[in-house]
């Protein structure tokens, strides 16, 4: 599958140019290259070990990178590793929790590591928004799983970093932990924070991203404004059921109808150089079919990206 | 430089084995006091004169050696260690703090609990014998570089372990056979050949008796020698821990 690289962001926070990893036999970036801009929501998606953790990773100081170069806030981080992390905060995938402190230790701890002194005012502000303020005193260990989830969550935010790494944040998490999330990382963009966000949950990208990339075996397959995306690869599905089997379909609908094999139901796909959905409706009417119920149903992010990783689509 | 970095992390190596101090300073200065009470009390009292000190007097350097050893080791190799168990390891790496940071960071904290303990066991020498302090400087010196020393050993080894048996393996198979013949309980004059000469390679003898010599204002070596071997020592540990952080050995994928 063909891909070109996107058009360069107008003031990019993160550059990745040419990355690899390579794990002994296995390359596990196989020549990544992105622009993530200020202020975006950028999801990341691919299946398991395709690549998506190692690229974090690489580039919040992780994992050491085989070749290739990274930039943070225009510094090259072979010239200077350390200075731009003063800016970036990372939620990692695995839980952890330093059992000898309480969650407010340890935020001032987290607070401490990146230059800055205790801050109770935003630590307050940070327990508030992740609902965390009646644990403030608690000893981590004590936790629940979600609520650790949470204490990270809070720890890579704390320093009120420039970008934000979000790697699988909701995984295991209950849903009004997954809104209260939702909402936060809409408020951070809001605020200036670009986020950059990992997830399983095809239906949070959806909600939070401006631009997607999808991944898979080290190779980044696309990457695009996720509303282009869906506009370009989304399929409009029209589902009508009729009263009785019905003998004939109008022209319109040949090529990319399916009747069933009861002939009483009819799953028709819009593509390119064919009727609109909404033309195949009225041409039923028009023949006087005997049509019971009519559903539309636009294909969702999680469409587009089987379609990419089946190799079915590309880049535009 | 990240220095309010270090200075967190130093507070939090500090704060961390506080929260635990039956298990990081009370347990140790039990052991050391036994050690005072058996072969000191009890059985001093039937030895004679070792290099011309009374063996209570004698013994007392070598087991606050003992104690600030084994306590800077075990406290930056269990530190670092459960935090690559734990993952929060993570945290460290991520941040903003270069090699020199988290190493001084470990270091100076292993260091204050070394110190904390090898004081208080002087404390508890204090019950038994009165204070004697030759040379104050060099008891200083040898007390401080020990502290190091064990301090950034204590570092590589967490580095390197990736399971508890290998964490336990320089206190056990290392640690403990070297400093009980490292001249702790006994001079290393009075060995007969070829244990005298084999003694002469245990670097250890050397650290002891250096402040033997701050303490009691003798020892079989000349203290510069014990210096010399000490800040040797020091800097090479330094220089692997250094370079073995900056790598990201064993703790970067």
């Amino acid at each position: 599958m063909g891909y070109t690289a996107p058009a360069p962001v107008a003031t990019p926070v993160l550059q990745v140019e040419k990355l690899v990893k390579r794990y002994r036999d296995v390359v596990a970036l196989d020549g990544v290259s992105l622009e993530i801009g200020a202020g975006e929501i950028f999801a990341l998606l691919g299946p398991n070990g395709a690549g998506k953790t190692t690229l974090i990773g690489a580039v919040c100081g992780l994992v050491k990178k085989t070749s290739g170069r990274i930039c943070l806030f225009g510094t090259d981080l072979d010239s200077d590793a350390l200075g731009p992390r003063f800016q970036v905060g990372l939620v990692p995938q695995e839980v952890n929790f330093d059992p000898f402190f309480t969650v407010t230790e340890s935020l001032r701890i987290q607070l401490g590591y990146y230059g800055r002194l205790p801050d109770e005012v935003r630590i307050a502000e940070v327990l508030e928004a992740l609902d965390l303020t009646a644990k403030a005193d608690a000893q981590t260990r004590a936790l629940s799983g979600g609520m650790k989830r949470r204490l990270l969550i809070a720890k890579a935010l704390v320093h009120r970093p420039r970008l934000v790494f979000l790697d699988e944040p909701t995984a295991g998490v209950d849903v009004e932990l997954r809104r209260d999330l939702w909402a936060y990382v809409r408020k951070l963009r809001a605020e200036g924070t670009t986020v950059v966000l990992t997830t399983h949950y095809l239906e949070e990208a959806e909600e939070l991203a401006d631009r997607v990339g999808i991944i898979n075996e080290g190779r980044l397959l696309l990457v695009e404004d996720k509303r282009a995306l869906l506009q370009r690869m989304g399929k409009k599905r029209l589902v009508v059921s009729f009263d009785r089997p019905v003998a004939r379909l109008p022209e319109a609908c040949t090529g990319g109808s399916v009747l069933s094999e009861d002939r009483t139901g009819l799953v028709y796909t819009e593509r390119p150089g064919h009727p609109r959905a909404a033309e195949v409706l009225h041409a039923l009417y028009a023949e006087g079919l005997p049509v019971q119920e009519v559903e539309t149903r636009a294909s969702k992010l999680e469409d587009v990206l089987i379609e990419v990783l089946h190799g079915r689509a590309g880049a535009p | 430089m990240n220095v309010l970095g270090l200075r967190t992390l130093l507070s939090k190596e500090v704060r961390r084995f506080l929260r635990v101090p039956g298990q990081t300073v009370l347990s140790p200065l039990i052991s050391t006091s036994l050690y005072f009470v058996v072969f000191g009390v009890s059985l001093g009292g039937r030895m004679e004169q070792v290099t011309g000190q009374p063996y209570l007097p004698f013994i007392v350097p070598g087991l606050i050696f003992l104690g600030m050893a084994n306590n800077a080791f075990l406290n930056s190799s269990s530190s670092l260690f459960i935090m690559k168990i734990q993952g929060t390891v993570v945290d460290l790496l991520v941040a903003p703090l270069g090699a020199g940071e988290i190493l001084l960071g470990f270091v100076g904290g292993a260091m204050v609990r070394g110190l904390i303990v090898g004081l208080l066991t002087w404390g508890v020498a204090l019950l038994f014998t009165p204070l004697q302090l030759v040379h104050p400087g060099a008891t200083l010196a040898f007390l401080v570089g020990t502290a190091y020393v064990f301090s950034v050993l204590g570092l590589i080894a967490a580095v390197w372990a990736e399971k508890f048996e290998q964490i336990n393996f320089f206190p056990t198979f290392v640690m403990l056979p070297l400093t009980f013949l490292g001249g702790v309980f006994y001079s290393v004059k009075q060995l007969p050949e070829p244990w005298h000469t084999v003694s002469l390679f245990n670097p250890m003898v050397y650290m002891v008796e250096g402040l033997r010599y701050g303490m009691l204002g003798s020892s079989v070596f000349p203290p510069l020698l014990g210096g010399a071997l000490l800040a040797a020592l020091a800097l090479l540990a330094t220089l692997v821990t250094y370079a073995l952080l900056a790598r990201g050995y064993k703790l970067k994928q």
